[in-house]
């Protein structure tokens, strides 16, 4: 174990004897650290390390030690709820702690575990319409109710994919999300399916998209870990990785831009890539770092071939 | 280029910042987002150097990757490119000097334009034997070099003899000289011992190993699914 402290802002950190002599980034202000090969205490007695690598490779950098971001819990509070989401970002998990009388609205099969003072029910939510987008956008029709009625309670939410969890607090605008992406939400919002209509006709994914307007609390999943981007002018997301946008921003799904014109069509049978979704203006996205349909390509191979 | 690997171990991708004119060279499929100021070329073979051809390109595909490479030279300074393999798994960065790299297909990710990758090299002729659909990639000259594992990477600093299975070897220094053999002492013990084959390293060098072996996961899944 290393022990040693920040140039910049001060802040000690501990990390395993491999790091020793790495750079890093420090987690409190983002300035570059350089690891110390030992505490001051433990520097005499230990033999200083040759620094020369073998075949021209340079050592490694590990760039984080143990101060990865996006693994810490998030918490808040809602509506008659408080809300933890742990494990992340392999297996996020979402514990919403409801007091007597709150009520979360959620996806079929989300639900984990709950204690006994919460009752389920399920059943259609904003009538036939409503009911019928949401299904268009690739969640079930059904929108379970879960209502801390016999005091209070907790509910865990678990998404189906093994991946991240994110929260986002709807204050009277919108948010859009990727089909499967939704998970529960809390009262004061509405979920609507969203017919794209030709502009994403070839999107796949992105063909409907699930629109959360409303006041309240939404909570959202993803395959792999999720990566919050702020656009500030323009951005460029592969379709199948996009999670959840704010609709403060305008999108175009095109093929890859820069490409000449007559190439377009060898990037898109080719490229993998043929597919992006072309952010403008200013507002959030969340991207995911793993994608299920590429996955799914991955095991095609391995499936036994049908014999006549 | 400046890079910085996020949500490490099972998810991570790399999240590169480019500066003016500067390039990569992309596994097809690995761009995940991107800033806007990117031209982006798709060819069958390297941008710059002796890397190409029709040929090169058809060798890559037997090394299970795709027989097209993306190109990304950015058009602006400060240009920020995301790229993540397609199973589970760590991203790891290397910096080669000079020196060369033995890759496995699969855990090729993404490289610098100036990094020549070769799809030739086969070691005599051994990775033929080495089963289990593994081909290999060498990578050589000066620049950086993305890696992806399937499950955890851990290193083995190799001096003298070790002996890896070949479903879980990601990459290794070319100073290193291997052989496959047998796990067992007999060929029939071997395969029963469900080892099959494994590699067997020797020399001086680092060795970059997986903690899952992709093969033997898609063999495990592919049954349960219905035929093609």
């Amino acid at each position: 174990m290393i022990e040693f402290a920040c140039d910049q802002c001060g802040t000690t950190f501990r990390v395993a004897a491999e790091h020793a002599g790495k750079t890093a980034k420090c987690k409190q202000c983002g300035g570059a650290i350089q690891i110390p090969a030992a505490s001051a205490t433990a520097a005499a007695a230990s033999p200083t390390q040759s620094s020369t690598a073998p075949s021209g490779t340079a050592p490694p950098d590990t760039d984080q030690p143990d101060t990865n971001a996006t693994s810490a819990v998030i918490r808040g509070s809602g509506d008659l709820f408080s809300y933890e989401i742990t494990q992340r970002p392999d297996f996020a998990m979402i514990t919403l702690t409801l007091q007597e009388g709150g009520r979360v609205f959620a996806e079929p099969a989300a639900m984990a575990s709950m204690s006994p003072a919460v009752s389920l029910k399920a059943g259609f939510k904003g009538g036939l319409r409503k009911t019928l987008g949401r299904a268009f956008g690739g969640e079930s029709m059904i929108v379970n109710t879960f209502t801390a009625d016999r005091g209070p309670g907790e509910v865990v939410f678990a998404p189906g994919p093994a991946g991240d969890a994110a929260h986002y607090r709807l204050d009277g605008g919108s948010l859009l999300m990727q089909r499967g992406a939704f998970v529960c939400h809390g009262p004061g919002v509405e979920i609507s399916g969203k017919w794209q209509g030709a502009k994403s006709f070839f999107g796949g994914e992105g063909l409907v998209l699930l629109k959360a307007s409303g006041q309240g609390d939404l909570f959202f999943n993803s395959y792999g870990a999720i990566l919050p981007v702020d656009v500030k002018d323009e951005y460029i997301v592969d379709t199948g990785y996009i999670v959840a946008f704010e609709d403060t921003l305008d999108y175009r799904v095109s093929v890859l831009p820069g490409l000449r014109a007559g190439s377009k069509l060898k990037t898109f049978f080719f490229g993998g890539e043929g597919l992006v979704c072309r952010f403008r203006g200013q507002g959030r996205l969340w991207v995911q770092t793993r994608h299920v349909q590429s996955f799914l390509s991955w095991v095609h191979p391995f499936r036994p071939s049908r014999r006549n | 280029m400046r890079h910085d690997i996020v949500s490490r171990p099972a998810a991570a991708v790399a999240r590169l910042t480019f500066d003016e004119g500067e390039s990569l060279t992309c596994e097809v499929g690995g761009m995940i987002a991107m800033s806007p100021d990117f031209t982006v070329e798709t060819t069958t073979r390297k941008k710059r150097g002796s890397g190409g051809g029709l040929l090169k390109g058809l060798k890559r595909m037997l090394a299970g990757e795709s027989l097209f490479l993306n190109h990304f030279t950015a058009t602006k300074p400060d240009q920020t490119l995301l790229v993540g393999p397609r199973l589970l798994g760590d991203v790891i960065h290397r910096r080669l000097q000079g020196g060369s790299m033995i890759v496995q297909g699969s855990s090729w990710l993404a490289s610098s334009t100036a990094i020549d990758i070769d799809a030739t090299w086969q070691g005599f002729g051994k990775a033929i034997f080495s089963g289990e659909g593994l081909f290999w990639l060498k990578c050589s000259g000066e620049g950086d070099l993305f890696l992806s594992s399937f499950g955890a990477i851990y290193e083995v600093e190799v001096d003298g003899d070790y002996v890896v299975d070949t479903g879980h070897i990601v990459a290794f220094d070319d100073t290193l000289q291997f052989a496959i053999r047998k796990a067992g002492a007999s060929w029939i013990g071997s395969f029963l011992g469900g080892e099959g084959l494994v590699c067997r390293f020797s020399g001086k060098g680092r060795l970059l190993c997986q903690s899952h072996n992709p093969p033997s996961f898609g063999a495990l899944l592919g049954p349960k699914l219905k035929p093609r």
